[in-house]
């Protein structure tokens, strides 16, 4: 497999990703339209931070063994609506996708995450995965979150999954008992929380933007 | 003097009154051991001392070197001297022990108004405790407490207080699912740390902790408050005749 290429793509693009070959897209504050086109044995990777933006990702996995991995954090703090669409289209047998979207929200912030995985009934042997988690900071913040999955092969594996929830009680208090005072000891939460799929170059932003929405 | 002093408190969890008139001193540098059938209220005490918010106080008083204690936030609490060794330590997933630590002290240094420690020393101060305890380095790259062991999360806990060096230590049944060299080393961390204005509250079940640890004074709390403190003996009795006569 050639070189993994890099790029960075903030406003919506058309991209292909030629046969065999691995591409990893990082942006941040992206919006608008993108569409990925992913041939067969090729591999789109990429990160995408939101903060309180319109995206609609559409990827299509043309050829076997085509594949992409999309993870996406998303922040919307009060006045802001952040909202991203994905649309993952199996076209070919034996593609696969995942998709992992964490999002933090706090004050009075919105935002929506719509995400459909397609396979049509010649696509056999795909798999296709959607994990969506989001923490709300305040009682006055709002998330809705709509996964559709339309499957029309019967030898796929999918899944799909999504939770809301405010920080957990138990590990704040743990925190605090160590002497971190309330905020911090959200930063500290929210920031474990994002770990596992924020590269560490972007931990910063999050700390900042927490600052900001304290 | 009188490090902690609480009195006549009462706390509940919902509509259940479980603290009921507790009243308790702990002089400086003493170690008292608290001891009680389960459901007595030994657990609800240690969280109301450490200010846990699902706890409702529903009358009395809690000094803290002189200060009232029930005022502060559980992080004030802490940066106070209060150090509340959990019998379940909760797991963090994505934050590591390190990064833990460095932010436990930055925090209280900055509430002691004193400068934080550089990178250097802040690893020198906590080296040397962790190897006391059989803590490597790579225990302290992985998120706190998830996925090590009951022994190795208490010693953790004795590490981070350790670290914390903290005036007031309540270890929280220490000893429940420690096997007997865990229960050593942890008691060792426990005992080196024993000195003129440090005092220490330990609850537990059983004898054995008290054997390793050797408190000042031993109370038996039943149904939410002491019903009978004495010397070491009592737990000598207690091991023998159970809490039958109490209740």
């Amino acid at each position: 497999m050639p070189a993994i290429d890099k790029i960075d793509a903030r406003t919506g693009i058309d991209l292909r990703v030629a046969a065999g070959c691995q591409t990893r897209h990082e942006a941040v504050d992206v919006e608008g339209n993108y569409v990925i086109a992913v041939e067969e044995g090729a591999r789109y990777e990429a990160f995408f931070l939101m903060r309180g933006q319109k995206a609609q990702i559409r990827v299509d996995l043309l050829g076997k063994n085509a594949s992409c991995d999309l993870k996406v954090v998303y922040l919307s703090g009060s006045g802001a609506d952040n909202i991203l669409l994905t649309d993952i289209r199996h076209v070919h047998p034996e593609t696969f996708s995942d998709q992992t979207v964490k999002g933090v929200l706090a004050g009075t912030g919105q935002a929506r995450f719509d995400g459909v995985i397609r396979i049509p009934f010649d696509s056999q042997k795909c798999e296709g995965n959607q994990n969506h988690r989001a923490v709300l900071l305040s009682k006055d913040a709002f998330v809705t979150c709509t996964p559709e999955l339309e499957i029309y092969a019967d030898d796929v594996k999918c899944a799909h999954g999504s939770a809301i929830g405010a920080l957990n009680e138990e590990q704040l208090f743990y925190l605090k008992t160590r002497g971190i005072p309330q905020a911090e000891a959200q930063k500290m939460l929210i920031q474990g929380f994002l770990s596992e799929i924020m590269p560490a170059d972007k931990i910063k932003l999050i700390e900042n933007w927490m600052d900001a929405h304290e | 003097m009188a490090l902690l002093e609480i009195k006549n408190l009462c706390a509940r969890v919902g509509e259940k009154q479980i603290l009921k008139d507790f009243s308790l001193c702990i002089e400086e540098g003493t170690v008292h051991a608290i001891m009680g059938p389960n459901g007595s209220g030994k657990s609800t005490l240690s969280n109301v001392i450490a200010g846990n918010p699902a706890y409702e106080i529903t009358a009395g008083t809690v000094l803290f070197k002189g200060k009232d204690l029930l005022k502060m936030t559980p992080d004030e609490r802490a940066n106070e001297g209060v150090f509340l060794a959990f019998q379940y330590p909760v797991e963090i997933p994505g934050v590591s022990y390190a990064t833990f630590l460095k932010q436990a002290l930055a925090s209280k240094m900055k509430y002691l108004g004193e400068k934080p420690l550089d990178a250097m020393h802040f690893i020198k101060r906590l080296k040397v405790r962790a190897q006391a305890l059989g803590v490597t380095d790579e225990m302290l790259k992985r998120p706190v407490n998830v996925g090590f062991s009951g022994g190795e999360k208490k010693r953790l806990e004795t590490l981070q207080m350790g670290f914390l060096e903290p005036d007031f230590c309540i270890l929280d049944e220490m000893d429940s699912g420690l096997d007997i060299d865990a229960l050593k080393i942890v008691s060792d961390g426990v005992n080196i740390m024993r000195e003129a204005r440090r005092s220490f509250l330990l609850i537990t079940h059983y004898q054995r902790l008290l054997e390793l640890i050797e408190p000042d004074v031993i109370h038996i709390m039943v149904d939410g408050h002491i019903v009978e403190t004495g010397d070491k003996t009592l737990a000598l009795r207690l091991e023998e005749k159970g809490y039958a006569g109490y209740r």
